[in-house]
């Protein structure tokens, strides 16, 4: 594959990535907690729209290599984790009388909880929405790089989402609110918002947001019900590179990460063709930069992040 | 305030919980008498399972030493407990690709060494940061650990795994032999039943006194430092870190010590696991382990010795539990009940009870201050000295 190919697949994955850690981040600063049910709610975004999908069918027409019922199915994935994680805040978050730690470690019960229903249901097998696997795009192989009109619908549909959320910040009234929550909890409550309702909608979106991360998860890969759980690290990753707590640092923290997950083996190439190393190191570095350590190093430069910065590369929100 | 001098005022003693604690366990020892006695239980199978109860308690020993005294949340527990198992593994196994075959005892300096840096290395990096974001680092750089078990094949045999493994006591003098020389018992306890007890039996019940003295070790060790000014300072620590450091006390070190010790503690399961096992994988380092040694420490009480040894038998009664009801009742899936079960008790212990089952109470103080009802004792001699010298940095 050429530089071209790794960057597509590299966008493709990091469009994934993107729509997990904005919800992290708008979850981290609201909710004031790690949310480890994170990587879980977009599990059940993935396998609601599976069984919708499977019960409303094609219905008709198709959009990039997408028939109309597989976007039934994401909005289906979207509310279904919207709704989970509403009556999670409602019924377990909300009642507790603890700190963000003991909020930390609940939502890791949470988690287990979420997997195992889902496990319970559906097994622990590997599954595929019912989709032709698509050929890559003619006209771009020559270039090297070999994607499907599935991996540009999830493109595009990411930005939109993540266009939508940026107007939604920015110019509504809720938006405002939440920022101004994100900033300090005690100002919002004290000038009259709504905090209460604000964190609802917090969970609303971030969750939704996750749910379709997960649909395109499962389009891009496969769906078990560990695939939440397992990208939850990376997804950890992406938000304390771009900086807990600022959503456009989530999106560019998610991006890079995406990115460099996917060009590890390119610069495993690269390590390869450069002369300038002395021999032992060539040898390490080849041995280390390789595709099953692609998730090692994006949990190697969180580290990094939050020793030598750990108010992340936006250097914003951060409290 | 002996259980044989004063059976009575012992019971009297208790708090309500801790009175639950007891009447649960005895009534679950008793049922569990019933079905060996019967049977239902197969004596050897017991006995593993007694040593799978000493490993989990192991695993929240050592976490406790680290959350539950200076409330580090360290997610990495399931990598030392892996560098444990396989730091002792690779020395012993005939099946190793590096050295292997060596006495289990080497194995066993080795998998604490190892162990040790290790501690070190995730250590000095995580140490310094804030309590959730320690979390987050420690459960990435324990997926670094899982990661590097299971791609670098030349060291530790990939997902193969190890087998070939001695048991503990391979080598030993006597007990070597022990399993082999003792005679095949016939138990009839109750007729036509008979329970008979072969050389398995003996070798399992090698394994439990081999983990009862490794948990008893860490149990007495870890009461006493816990109680010592050093344990006073940890626990100043966790409560409020900048009033420990306005003190004058090097906080950092302090966590690197709590660290390195529950760290070690954890290794020392792992050698336990390897040698009741038999066999050791990369699956074996799946954060899940790190989580069960978290719930055996919450549901026993953060800081408290004995929750976390009542904590590590629930654990193994939810683990085989449930593999005994897909058995026998319900045909569903042992893996995700598990898991299901798990999450509910994290989320149960966090609504109802946050600070535990058997939170510290007394534990904390010296048993002579309570107990003389006057002006506390002066402790046993050489804390004094050690305070004096050895407590500062």
């Amino acid at each position: 594959m050429t530089v071209l190919g790794y960057l597509a697949n590299g966008l493709v994955f990091s469009s994934i990535i993107v729509l997990g850690s904005i919800g992290l981040s708008l979850v981290y600063s609201i909710a004031d907690f790690a949310n480890f049910a994170h990587g879980d709610t977009m599990t059940i975004g993935a396998y609601t729209s599976l069984v919708t999908f499977g019960a409303v069918g094609g219905l008709g027409g198709a959009v990039l290599g997408l028939p109309y019922g597989f976007f039934v199915a994401l909005v289906a994935g979207i509310a279904a984790a919207a709704i989970v994680a509403v009556g999670t805040e409602k019924l377990i978050y909300e009642p507790l009388d603890v700190d963000s730690i003991g909020l930390l470690i609940t939502s890791i019960g949470i988690a287990f909880i979420y997997r195992a229903v889902i496990q319970i249901r559906f097994g622990s097998d590997f599954t595929r929405f019912d989709l032709q696997p698509l050929r890559p795009i003619e006209s771009l192989v020559p270039y090297g790089v070999r994607i499907t009109l599935h991996d540009l619908a999830i493109v595009a549909s990411a930005v939109v989402l993540v266009v939508g959320l940026h107007v939604l910040l920015q110019y509504t009234d809720l938006g405002r609110k939440m920022r101004a929550m994100a900033d300090n909890p005690d100002l919002a409550r004290v000038s009259g918002i709504r905090t209460k309702r604000v964190k609802l909608w917090t969970w609303v979106i971030g969750a939704g947001l996750a749910g379709a991360g997960g649909v395109f998860l499962g389009l891009f890969n496969q769906l078990s019900p560990r695939m939440g759980f397992n990208l939850l690290l990376v997804i950890f990753a992406a938000v304390i590179l771009g900086g807990i707590g600022s959503v456009y640092g989530a999106m560019a923290g998610g991006f890079l990460i995406g990115m460099i997950n996917q060009l590890t083996p390119f610069f495993s190439t690269v390590v390869e063709a450069l002369p300038i190393w002395p021999g032992w190191l060539a040898t390490a570095l080849e041995n280390l930069i390789t595709i099953e350590y692609a998730n090692a190093i994006a949990f190697l430069i969180m580290v990094a992040v939050l020793l030598v910065r750990p108010n992340g590369i936006a250097g914003e929100g951060a409290t | 305030m002996s259980l044989l001098d004063d059976p009575q005022g012992a019971l009297d003693d208790l708090t309500r919980p801790e009175g639950w604690v007891l009447g649960v366990s005895v009534t679950f020892l008793l049922f569990l008498l019933v079905a060996l006695l019967t049977g239902a239980l197969g004596p050897t199978y017991f006995l593993f399972l007694v040593g799978l109860a000493g490993m989990y308690a192991l695993l929240s020993l050592g976490l406790n030493a680290q959350w539950g005294f200076t409330g580090l949340i360290n997610f990495s527990v399931a990598a030392f407990f892996g560098i444990g198992a396989y730091g002792s593994a690779l020395m012993t196994a005939s099946g190793s690709p590096i050295a292997g075959g060596f006495n289990p005892l080497v194995g066993l300096v080795v998998a604490l060494v190892v162990a040790f840096v290790l501690a070190l290395l995730i250590g000095i990096p995580t140490l310094r940061l804030r309590a959730d974001y320690l979390a987050i680092a420690s459960l990435g750089l324990a997926e670094v650990v899982r990661l590097v078990v299971l791609n670098e094949r030349w060291l530790t045999n990939g997902s193969a795994g190890l087998r070939g493994i001695p048991g503990f006591f391979a080598g030993w003098p006597v007990l070597s032999t022990f399993p082999e020389a003792m005679p095949g018992l016939r138990v009839e306890v109750i007729p036509g039943s008979p329970v008979i007890l072969e050389t398995a039996f003996w070798q399992a019940s090698l394994n439990v006194l081999l983990v009862l003295a490794f948990a008893g070790a860490a149990y007495f060790v870890l009461r006493r430092a816990h109680r010592s000014p050093w344990g006073r300072v940890l626990r100043t620590i966790r409560s409020d870190e900048d009033l420990a450091r306005a003190l004058g006390k090097n906080t950092y070190s302090f966590k690197m010590q709590s660290f390195v010790i529950g760290s070690l503690i954890m290794a020392l399961a792992g050698v336990f696991y390897t040698h009741l096992n038999l066999y050791v994988g990369p699956g074996d380092l799946d954060p899940i382990t790190t989580f069960y040694a978290w719930v055996a420490v919450i549901l026993g009480g953060s800081g408290s010795n004995r929750g976390a040894l009542f904590g590590g038998i629930v654990i193994v009664t939810i683990r085989e539990g449930t593999r005994f009801l897909n058995d026998v009742a319900l045909p569903i899936d042992p893996a995700p009940l598990r898991l299901l079960l798990i999450g509910v008790v994290i989320v149960a212990v966090m609504r109802y009870r946050p600070q535990g089952i058997l939170p510290p109470q007394r534990e904390l103080i010296w048993p002579s201050a309570v107990d003389r009802g006057g002006t506390p004792e002066t402790p046993d001699t050489g804390v004094r000295e050690q305070k004096g010298g050895g407590d500062d940095e």
